[in-house]
């Protein structure tokens, strides 16, 4: 076995090593660039900014503990711009697995940051099973689905759900999530009530999403934690997500490396292969 | 029987919810008919929860009593099942003051905290390990063998590089406006396109598959046919 | 051409009735702003039904190669001369997800392959609903090839309910039981890699097949054999060779060429500039 062919069946243990490098380094020696925004991210952040005051909309945490990572940023900087706006927020979640506990963790935390009251400003509904049933029936009635709240406090006792009874007394619809749900918002939420849905997926689910952006039944998009780093960007609070784009950049930098050393060992090995035979 | 009745109730439901599109939900009987649907199989999912705890006991049970190799990681399985699942159900009325706020799946309780301090580091270190994965998986099978796959590599290296602010600034010194095109005419454009061809052709076979079902004649699901 | 004349004529009478200066009538309980999507659902229930009804009068279905699924018969001999096991994961998503009821009926033909060559057989589930159909299925097929008594109860476990939590439990299994042959069908998400990229470190031969998209990327790089999108929906069809299923495939196939003749015309129309009312016709309420 000659060298290229051995460079081109490297041992993976060390590419999980040059990775783990390349991960490090940016944590050790933190670099910002500046983060450009794509037209999908300025839709989402245009139509938020064009809500009336007061207005109420629903953010979703559809997502799992595993990709808070990308998804949280999203959700930060979403309600940096919902209560800098004094819009009213309406959370709830399809995911069991801990939807819940971050909705109102996260919530609460921003709601101290920005002096909001529970009841008055947000209200957090919690989980419910059976997302399909849960996604329809809001369309009719919010108190239906969810007679109470996460923490067990009945709608009729939270002043904002008196005025909030179901999709009509909302004015948008902000999912975030790391989950194929995103489909069934826009093909039962958008599609039959015509409610405007913007959504913050991860990196791997935001090339689907073009396909919903570009007719129309996507209102913006964030796709992964480029596109969470953008929306910081917009509002004006680098975070978590802008700090992350100095790994991502120098491990795609790697990636790509890797692949064309890959590449160079398999062509090069093969023909030193050739000439020999 | 055994399959005839499965496949009559699937048919109904099946046609209930299929027509409960083409109709009002307020006022109508099959408008009706639909969200009753959907509240019994709410119910019928929460219930499913049960048997799945039976089968994590039933089956890591079995391995400690046979101690089975590794048989100490499945009694800390049951041990990690009862700990969440007996604080989380545990009414409040039932515990003193000053141990109330451990009980349910409030901020403080028991269940938040080995879901915050536990579960969640555990699922973000496993996803996180897929940043490995992809590099080492991406060095053996990224090969560029024929024109599409090198065409496909050569695409795959612009967008990784779109994708990130160090990556987006390498490519304006090659051009001003190439992030710009990437977005317009890969992601937007190449990209929009397939993800739609593919959509389209996952939805309808879904869709045929579902008449299949719906109809009975597709009945391997059920171990039949 | 019937159907698309059938659509064109009544949105023009409903469009004309809305222009007219009368007071609203009265909702009525059908729904005709949607009748655009039930002739769509007639007319592709009605190709389905054809070319099934065809395929009773026995006339002859052609369906191209699927390598994947052909592979599957010789993984599992592999698996069996290897005498180590076969893993069959019907995807993680529960039992109302159609990809999951795709992926437990491919497991009813994998497992009487299994059940055949007496191959061990593990399938874990991430949900209490497939695990009751996943064992049932099972079952039926170890039933159907005469090897009842080689069935274990076990065979089809509840692992996890927490998507990488049950990455993890399946990691382990490969780690541990080193199958040689995996075969994923179904809904997967961000564990796809993790789960492939295992399996090919523990050398055993993989085929998947998922209709979501962006996982396919990763079953191509880590899998030997992947099917995408509507194959594996084909795939029961495929596996059975009966001509009730091969139909419903030739059928949803004529839909696929209804479509492909709609967009063209949309885009000739629309480069005409005079698509307008044609694209009304597709909107849904």
């Amino acid at each position: 076995m000659n060298a290229w062919t051995k460079i081109s069946q490297l041992d993976r243990r060390w590419v999980y090593l040059a990775v783990w490098i390349a991960v490090i380094i940016p944590l050790v020696f933190p670099a910002r660039f500046p983060i450009s925004i794509t037209p999908e991210a300025r839709q989402l952040y245009n139509a938020v900014e064009a809500l009336p005051e007061s207005s109420v909309v629903l953010l979703t945490f559809d997502v799992y503990p595993n990709a808070l990572a990308e998804t949280e940023p999203m959700a930060r900087a979403a309600l940096h711009h919902l209560f800098r706006k004094n819009i009213k927020v309406v959370t709830l979640t399809t995911i069991p697995l801990g939807g819940p506990s971050i909705a109102e963790r996260v919530t609460r935390e921003f709601a101290t940051l920005y002096h909001k009251t529970y009841g008055v400003d947000f209200v957090n509904l919690g989980y419910k099973p059976n997302y399909a049933s849960v996604l329809k029936g809001l369309s009719t009635s919010i108190e239906a689905i969810y007679p109470t709240d996460n923490s067990g406090t009945p709608l009729k006792q939270l002043p904002l759900m008196q005025k909030v009874k179901s999709y009509a007394d909302m004015k948008f619809i902000f999912v975030v999530t790391d989950n194929g749900i995103i489909d069934y918002w826009i093909s039962i939420v958008n599609a039959q009530y015509n409610i405007p849905v913007g959504a913050g997926v991860t990196a791997v689910m935001a090339p689907k999403q073009y396909a919903y952006v570009g007719s129309g039944q996507l209102t913006g998009l964030l796709g992964g934690m480029k596109g969470a780093a953008e929306y910081e960007e917009l509002v004006g609070k680098p975070a978590l997500a802008t700090t992350g784009m100095g790994i991502q950049s120098l491990v795609h930098f790697l990636l790509i490396a890797l692949i064309g050393l890959g590449n160079l060992g398999y062509f090069l090995g093969r023909r030193r292969k050739e000439g020999t035979a | 029987m055994r399959t005839t009745v499965p496949l009559v109730i699937g048919f109904i439901a099946g046609v209930i919810m299929l027509l409960s599109f083409f109709f009002r939900t307020e006022g109508t009987l099959i408008g009706t008919a639909s969200e009753e649907l959907l509240i019994w199989s709410s119910i019928i999912a929460g219930f499913s929860f049960l048997l799945g705890a039976a089968s994590i006991i039933r089956v890591n049970w079995r391995q400690i009593s046979l101690r089975k190799p590794g048989w100490i990681y499945n009694l800390l399985t049951v041990i990690a099942v009862f700990a969440m699942m007996i604080p989380a159900l545990t009414p409040k009325g039932w515990l003193p003051e000053s141990l109330v706020s451990l009980a349910g799946r409030d901020t403080g309780s028991i269940y938040d905290w080995f879901f915050t301090y536990v579960a969640t580091p555990m699922s973000q270190t496993m996803f996180a390990v897929l940043a490995f994965y992809i590099a080492s998986a991406a060095y053996r099978a990224f090969r560029a063998r024929s024109a599409e796959a090198t065409l496909l590599l050569i695409t795959a290296a612009l967008v990784m590089l779109w994708r990130v602010p160090m990556g987006e600034a390498f490519l304006r010194t090659l051009n001003q406006h190439l992030p710009e095109w990437i977005n317009t005419y890969v992601m937007s454009g190449i990209n929009l396109s397939v993800q739609r061809g593919i959509v389209i052709g996952a939805a309808l076979g879904a869709a045929s598959f579902s008449l299949r079902i719906l109809l009975g004649i597709e009945r391997t699901y059920m171990g039949r046919g | 051409m019937v159907a698309l004349s059938a659509v064109a004529w009544l949105t023009i009478c409903s469009s004309s009735l809305r222009a007219r200066d009368q007071p609203p009538a009265p909702q009525s309980a059908f729904r005709f702003d949607r009748i655009n999507a039930l002739v769509a659902m007639i007319v592709f229930g009605g190709a389905v039904l054809l070319y099934t009804r065809w395929a009773k009068q026995g006339k002859p279905l052609y369906i191209r190669k699927l390598a994947g699924l052909d592979a599957i018969e010789e993984a599992v001999g592999r698996a069996t001369e290897m005498g180590k096991p076969v893993l069959f994961i019907p995807g993680i998503q529960e039992l109302d997800e159609i990809e999951t009821i795709a992926g437990v009926s491919i497991l009813g033909r994998v497992a009487r392959i299994t059940a055949q060559y007496e191959t061990p057989l593990i399938v874990p589930v991430r949900y209490p609903l497939v695990l009751a159909a996943g064992q049932e299925v099972v079952e039926q097929a170890y039933r159907k090839m005469g090897r009842i008594d080689s069935y274990d109860k076990d065979t089809v476990r509840y692992v996890a309910g927490d998507q990488m939590a049950f990455a993890a439990t399946v990691n382990g299994m490969l780690m541990r039981d080193r199958p040689a042959a995996n075969i994923y069908m179904g809904a997967f998400f961000a564990e796809s890699l993790v789960i492939a990229e295992t399996g090919n470190a523990a050398g055993s031969i993989q085929i998947a097949g998922t209709a979501q998209p962006e996982q396919l990327p990763f079953f191509i790089a880590a899998c030997d054999y992947t099917l995408m999108g509507e194959e594996l929906y084909a795939a029961s069809a495929y596996l059975s060779h009966e001509p009730l299923l091969l139909g419903g495939l030739k059928g949803q196939d004529l839909f696929k060429v209804l479509l492909v003749i709609i967009i063209i015309l949309g885009i000739i129309l629309m480069l005409l500039g005079a698509a307008e009312t044609y694209l009304s016709w597709f909107k849904i309420a």
